[in-house]
């Protein structure tokens, strides 16, 4: 346990290093030209800055509650390929100037987040940076003199259908940049592989990213003749995109609630504890992501594990505690059935009816019989045990307690694999949880 | 475009040749509209051309996502009105003739008829809008935004204003000879329902001129401004189909009351049915409608927080526990917001048709899912020693447990007469 946060601390110094040569790149190749930029062109930059902190503030929170600032990045996006802009001097700055005017922006929506109380995010914003700066240094400074992609914008020479697809190709390779640092980043926060955090963040991410990628070099393309009025106007898409996207995840947030409701059913009728059934969906999730389960996955094993106990609901007499590990074997089979028969009336959750059903299943059936038990049940299975042995305290004490009683059923009752990644998440606050707040919900 | 496809409304044949004649003058008037424009604004057949005919073809593709009774993204209107800019009233109208006939799925051939027809209409109408109002025939000589806001913005909004209005009407004409609904009521609802998102449409129409011409990226303008929205499609379409598991999610919770109460089996959905038909019978508008129908869905949720044997059995336990469980099911839900309209109900079902008098009719709902109750608990279910009452009998009996109910015997009645029509929950 100790090893993982010093592994995470290590991590951080990487990552702020990293952002600080990107810093001190930009610094050296852009401040002389610094000054004199600022005075020239500052009714664009101001535009600039002010889109990106406006679009920094109104981040979007995933369903995963992984944080996604889409508006920025476009604006960020955007920064990197102005050339002529109606009404205004051509944006004919260094590569280094863009990386340090998003640098601002950046530090600035962080002060107003942090004074919000929210998070700073360090490494989610040297990922940002890092891409803005390679689609930067490619768009800007890239190609022999004079033919660089902002070149050939700028003076025209080459069809614009042309520049709007490399612009997107350049736009891509800087997103890219950053899903890959972002998810690295992440991985080792929360204590799951690299693989799975970069997928994830590119299932999770992908749709709206690519939204951002056209409607950056959009902004670029449309300034020619539209001036400054298309950054915020060539957003719009976008916005509509966002608002979309928006109301998906709310309305996950409301389908969860509502499988929620059904976990309080059992606790409103005195069967199971109270909060028992949120707890076991808390650690459930986190084990799953520590063993890189896909998001969509983690959703199931979460509804599962808020459901376990609902078969309990037709019982004539309640179990004493609810505690269903303490329960007979047979028993526990037939609440599980039951929960699964109760399920399965709603159509599309036939997984999470599966899961459920699977909840009580010795693992050594698994190892010597090969019976089919998927994953997420036996991550359900240790899960429910935890809880129900420590009652849902945090103790020390009835903690270990309790893992040492998990830890005598290892292999016959319980997979050493799963009851790792328990140990893993109890003494460790960060693993496994996405949210960048400490101790934040999903 | 909204789909207009005519519905047989009691089918006396006048409606239905009502219908076609109106159908036929609209087409009419769409097709000779998009060939007087032709003849008096010639057309150029060029790049633009092709590529806003091939765009018109590819909404083919994309069905309007709607969620709930509200249309999140549809691709034609943009299409459209882009052509109204970039093309003149001709080209508008033809790519209206393109796009009109084009929907994907089982759309009757009179609605497809009629579509053509309407969007030839809204596109030569909405081209000539776009120029009296000052539009630009040469929108690629625009520089500076002041100027191309008067030259394209401005025109497009207008165009945009326009379409949106003609559109209305010619959709509620339909609906006012197939259905009767007066056109002001139909106007109204779907001025409600779709108004600001076309207007958005109109803003998204705009971006592509603008980048299509003043800023001189060409036909390419088409897929830089398009892609967000495809994303945003995707994502109402994802949307869609989870309010969909949503309200699936529930039926878990009616599964969960059953499995308890094992007497209840189909109580719930018949109460749902009975509930929903009351209020629409008493003129309840759609959204009060549903809440009220899931109310009746949901009304005994509360009976799963009782010790299994009290739901199950009877005597006086059963008598006392059966004044809890209203209050408790509500509790349980009080967490999900789009259940908030159905929660006084869902909590005042039972005291609702008790008491006598001092009944406001914020209570309304409440008694109309209390009586939907009784009425199946005396006909369906029956009591603990299993006897049913005939329907007529039942009825009799709620005429005689006062004001409160015996007012509700009416829209009961009427609930009974559409069951027996359309063979509901049995």
């Amino acid at each position: 346990m100790r090893s993982s946060s010093s592994g995470r601390l290590r991590w951080d110094l990487l990552v702020s290093a990293l952002g600080a040569l990107v810093v001190l790149y930009a610094v050296a190749t852009g401040w002389q030209d610094l000054g004199t930029t600022l005075v020239t062109h500052e009714r664009t930059i101001a535009v600039l800055v002010g889109t990106i902190v406006a679009g920094e503030l109104a981040r979007l929170r995933m369903p995963s509650g992984r944080e996604i600032a889409p508006l920025a990045s476009a604006s960020a996006l955007a920064a990197c390929f102005l050339g002529p802009i109606e009404g205004e001097p051509a944006f004919d700055v260094a590569a280094g100037v863009v990386v340090l005017l998003v640098a601002f922006a950046l530090a600035v929506a962080a002060v107003v987040r942090r004074v919000r109380g929210g998070a700073v995010g360090l490494g989610l914003a040297v990922a940002n940076l890092l891409g803005v700066a390679v689609a930067a240094e490619l768009a800007r400074e890239t190609g022999t003199p004079g033919s660089s992609l902002w070149d050939l914008q700028a003076t025209r020479n080459a069809s614009p259908a042309m520049v709007a697809l490399v612009m997107v190709l350049v736009a891509a390779l800087g997103m890219g940049v950053e899903v890959v640092v972002a998810s690295a980043s992440r991985s080792q926060r929360q204590g799951s592989p690299w693989t799975a955090a970069l997928r994830d963040e590119l299932e999770e991410a992908a749709p709206l990213t690519f939204a951002v990628i056209t409607s950056g070099p959009m902004i670029a393309l449309m300034a020619p003749a539209f001036g400054l009025a298309s950054i915020p106007a060539a957003l719009f898409p976008l916005a509509i995109t966002y608002m979309a996207v928006f109301r998906f995840a709310r309305n996950r947030s409301t389908y969860r609630q509502t499988i929620a409701t059904l976990s309080l059913l059992t606790e409103h009728g005195g069967y199971t504890p109270i909060a028992h059934a949120e707890r076991v969906a808390a650690t459930s999730v986190r084990i799953g992501r520590v063993l890189a389960l896909s998001e969509r996955d983690l959703r199931e094993l979460e509804y599962a594990a808020l459901l376990h106990d609902l078969g309990q609901i037709s019982l004539r007499q309640p179990i004493p505690g609810g505690a269903t590990v303490l329960a007979a074997p047979s028993d526990q089979r037939d609440i599980a059935a039951e929960g699964a028969r109760i399920i399965r009336h709603a159509e599309g959750l036939d997984t999470v009816a599966e899961y459920v059903e699977g909840q009580t299943t010795p693992y050594r059936l698994v190892r010597e019989l090969g019976e089919p038990v998927p994953l997420p049940s036996r991550i359900l299975k240790v899960a429910n045990a935890y809880d129900d042995l420590t009652g849902g305290s945090s103790d020390p004490d009835r903690v270990a307690a309790a893992i040492e009683r998990i830890h005598l059923g290892l292999g016959y009752e319980y997979d050493p694999e799963i009851v790792d990644a328990l140990v893993k998440v109890t003494s460790d606050v960060a693993s496994g949880r996405v949210a960048e707040r400490e101790g934040a919900s999903r | 475009m909204t789909d207009g496809s005519p519905s047989a409304r009691g089918t006396p044949r006048t409606i239905g040749l009502a219908v076609t004649a109106y159908v036929v003058a609209v087409t009419a008037v769409g097709l000779g509209l998009t060939a007087v424009a032709l003849r008096v604004e010639g057309l150029v057949i060029g790049p633009t051309l092709v590529v806003l005919v091939l765009l018109a073809g590819l909404t083919w593709w994309s069905t309007p996502i709607v969620v709930g009774d509200r249309t999140r993204l549809t691709f034609s209107s943009i299409v459209l009105l882009s052509a109204m800019a970039l093309l003149g009233p001709a080209g508008a109208g033809l790519v209206g003739i393109v796009m009109g006939p084009l929907q994907r799925g089982r759309v009757p051939l009179r609605a497809r008829v009629f579509n053509t027809g309407q969007s030839a209409t809204l596109g030569v109408v909405g081209g000539a809008a776009y120029l009296v109002a000052g539009g630009s025939r040469q929108a690629a000589d625009l520089d500076g935004a002041l100027e191309i806001i008067r030259g394209v913005g401005i025109p497009i909004l207008v165009a945009d204003v326009v379409q949106i209005g003609l559109n209305l009407l010619l959709l509620a004409g339909i609906v006012r000879l197939s259905q009767g609904v007066p056109m002001r009521v139909q106007i109204g609802r779907l001025a409600r329902t779709t108004g600001w998102a076309y207007i958005g449409y109109g803003v998204v129409a705009f971006l592509l001129v603008v980048l299509w011409q003043p800023a001189g990226v060409g036909p390419a303008a088409a897929a830089l401004v398009l892609a967000p929205l495809l994303v945003a499609r995707w994502a109402y379409k994802q949307y869609a189909e989870e309010v969909g598991a949503q309200h699936r999610a529930l039926e878990v919770l009616v599964a969960a009351v059953e499995a308890k109460a094992p007497h209840l089996v189909g109580h719930s959905a018949r109460v749902a049915e009975l509930s929903g038909w009351m209020a629409e019978h008493l003129g309840f508008g759609p959204a009060a409608v549903s809440d009220t129908r899931r109310a009746g869905m949901l009304h005994d949720l509360g009976q799963t927080t009782l010790p299994t044997a009290v739901v199950r059995g009877s005597g006086p336990a059963h008598e006392t526990a059966l004044d809890i469980y209203p209050g408790r099911g509500a509790a349980l839900l009080r967490e999900l917001t789009f259940l908030s309209g159905s929660l006084p109900p869902i909590a005042r079902h039972r005291a609702a048709v008790r008491s006598d008098g001092g009944a406001g009719p914020e209570d309304l709902p409440a008694r109309i899912v209390g009586v939907a109750d009784e009425f199946d608990l005396m006909t369906e279910v029956g009591t603990p020693g299993g006897d049913v009452l005939p329907p007529g009998e039942a009825i009799a009996r709620l005429r005689e447990s006062g004001e409160a109910v015996a007012e509700l015997v009416p829209a009961l009645q009427s609930a009974l007469a559409r069951r027996l029509v359309v063979g509901g929950e049995r």
